[in-house]
């Protein structure tokens, strides 16, 4: 196998400079060794030899180059109970306060979107039963949406498999799950019948909007892969979603400070999650 | 078991967008400015709109609208406000334009040969959106003649990133000139040991 | 010089030279150096993370170096009393002025060296320079 090429110093920083002004993600001299090495292998792959060429199709983000590149250090993959600490934060924090913003009757909505095969509308579910006192008082819908509908059948179906549920706990599997094949369990069909799943381009206002308003909404590892334009013009459709003084949770690698400024940070004691102002005006 | 509820009916949004940029609430005109984004009369109706709106949320809502359109006529209705006194209407112009590179293109020359230097300064972050060609060709040229340190510092930052070697002398030539700036000094040798690379 | 013995400095400027520069001069003598490149994510870094001092430029996209101080100052937590000094291109003294209603403790105008920088940084920390 012939060696990766090498990666020099400002090469590195160079890219590290490029991603972190793009994406927020710091890449620190703890990181070097696998930061020059992704280079090399990126390079490798895409049969580049020289790095001004490499470099010039990364800043471009040719073919998706860098979520690609990003890939390496970001687990993708979808399962129960993802960052959990923003479940907590969700039954701690954010669902009481909302809590007081609601008529008598009226329900608590969430949207996770995208939703992808439903792991993340369902770990809501789950973790509300499992965690939050109110959840046997308070009405609470739970939406899922995506823009891909063979993720949605997939998800209306309900069936994971073994890595999907790796965060859970037996006891949690036998309640909430049955083994409908070698391997592969289907959450029952109370839970099934718990969340809706619909449709939906983030780009997309008429889309957007038409699902109503929410109190949460999870919209987690996509918004900073879009370009400039996008990432304002799906803020401005998720925030149009949101009840004022409603949250949103971005995936812990994101930040709203590369996304848009129509958001407040706040911190809670187990994430910090972003805003809609609760006046009419951003002060 | 709580969850279980039927899901609502599908939200009917209510009837038409309002269609007044400049009256109503700050809410009103937010929706009729999102709505304009998608009219054949938009960029005129939101050019109309722009210099009369004080509230940020619907300022960042206009210009999001025009880099959404990303046409000539849409960047020429943002250009202008990089001269704007208001430094944060300039930082909203100059993330509109930076939003809309192929829109931009044809301005960023003028751009940065402004005889305002806070403008030039601005413009800089333009090139970075430029092909690399280009962008090479007009900071370099920027460099050579600028005297305003700041803009210098905002030129050689994106140089930073997207310089190649033919500015290599230009920065030299620079680095003479701004000898007794350490931060310029400073900048200039990182760029250009990251342009020198073989 | 009396080593600083892990002060957490948080630099706030939008051109990575910039932090680069002052991250440099801060590490060689011995501070702990994290970045933001705008208010929004010093917001969240500020909110996020523990700091001694934050070291913020005026003219950033997003949120700009006073509106930063000002959400800073308004904070609940121990966090608003973060010290701040503020670095900016312009010298008339309302604009010091300015900075200072916004809640910045110091105010340098640029250029500003790294010598310089460390000096501010370390007479704000309560060590000597």
């Amino acid at each position: 196998m012939s060696e990766l090429p090498a990666v020099s110093e400002e090469e590195f920083r160079k890219v590290c400079d490029f991603l972190y002004r793009r994406t927020g993600m710091l890449f620190t001299e703890a990181k070097r060794y696998y930061v020059q090495r992704r280079i090399a292998e990126r390079m490798a792959s895409l049969g580049i030899s020289v790095f001004a060429t490499y470099f010039a199709y990364l800043r471009g983000d040719a073919d998706g180059e860098i979520e690609k590149f990003v890939n390496a250090f970001t687990v993708n993959e979808t399962y129960f109970y993802r960052e959990e600490h923003q479940l907590r934060c969700l039954s701690s924090d954010l669902l009481n306060e909302r809590v007081r913003a609601k008529r008598p009757g009226e329900a608590l909505r969430i949207w996770s979107v995208p939703c992808s095969t439903g792991e993340e509308p369902y770990s809501i579910a789950l973790w509300l039963l499992e965690n939050w006192p109110a959840v046997d008082v308070q009405d609470i819908e739970i939406v899922g949406s995506d823009i891909d509908t063979e993720c949605l059948a997939a998800a209306r179906h309900g069936e994971f498999g073994q890595r999907a549920l790796m965060r859970l706990t037996p006891e949690l599997i036998a309640k909430y799950f049955v083994e409908s094949a070698h391997e592969r369990w289907r959450i029952v069909e109370d839970l099934r019948q718990s969340v809706q799943f619909t449709t939906a381009n983030l780009m997309d206002p008429a889309e957007t909007r038409r699902h109503g308003i929410f109190d949460v909404i999870f919209c987690r590892n996509v918004l900073i892969y879009f370009d400039d334009a996008s990432r304002r013009l799906a803020a401005e459709n998720l925030f149009e979603c949101l009840a004022p003084g409603g949250f949103i949770c971005l995936g812990h690698t994101e930040s709203m400070s590369r996304i848009s400024p129509l958001f407040e940070v706040r911190r809670f004691a187990d994430a910090i999650v972003y805003q809609r102002p609760k006046g009419g005006v951003r002060g | 078991m709580p969850l279980v509820r039927r899901p609502s009916p599908p939200f009917e949004p209510s009837a038409a967008a309002p269609v007044s940029l400049t009256e109503g609430t700050s809410d009103q005109r937010w929706a009729a400015v999102r709505a304009a984004a998608t009219r054949p009369d938009g960029v005129a109706l939101l050019a109309a709109a722009l210099p009369q709106e004080r509230d940020p949320r619907v300022l960042e809502a206009i210009f999001t609208a025009l880099a959404r359109v990303a046409t000539a006529e849409s960047a020429a209705a943002v250009a202008p406000f990089i001269r704007s006194d208001d430094a944060s209407l300039r930082a909203a112009a100059l993330d509109a334009l930076r939003a809309m590179p192929e829109a931009s293109r044809p301005h960023v020359a003028r751009l940065l040969a402004d005889p305002d230097p806070d403008v030039r300064l601005l413009s800089c972050e333009l090139a970075r959106g430029l092909p690399e060609g280009e962008a090479n060709r007009l900071l370099s040229a920027l460099i050579d003649g600028e005297a305003e340190k700041n803009v210098v510092a905002a030129a050689v930052e994106v140089l930073a990133e997207v310089g190649r070697p033919e500015v290599l002398a230009a920065l030299a030539r620079c680095a003479e000139r701004f000898a007794g700036d350490p931060f310029l000094a400073f900048s200039i040798k990182v760029a250009t040991d990251r342009i020198g690379e073989p | 010089m009396v080593e600083p013995a892990g002060k957490r400095i948080l630099v706030v400027d939008d051109a990575s030279l910039v932090r680069r520069f002052y991250r440099e001069a801060l590490e060689r003598a011995g501070f702990e150096v994290d970045e933001a490149l705008n208010g929004v994510e010093a917001v969240e870094k500020v909110l996020g993370g523990i700091y001694d001092l934050v070291v913020v430029d005026v003219n950033m996209p997003q949120m700009d170096g006073l509106t930063f101080l000002k959400v800073l100052r308004r904070q609940a937590t121990a966090v608003s009393s973060l010290p701040a000094l503020v670095i900016s291109t312009e010298a008339a003294a309302q604009d010091a002025a300015a900075a200072r209603a916004a809640g910045a403790n110091f105010y340098l105008v640029k250029p500003v060296s790294q010598e310089w920088l460390v000096e501010h940084v370390s007479i704000m920390c309560g060590r000597p320079a």
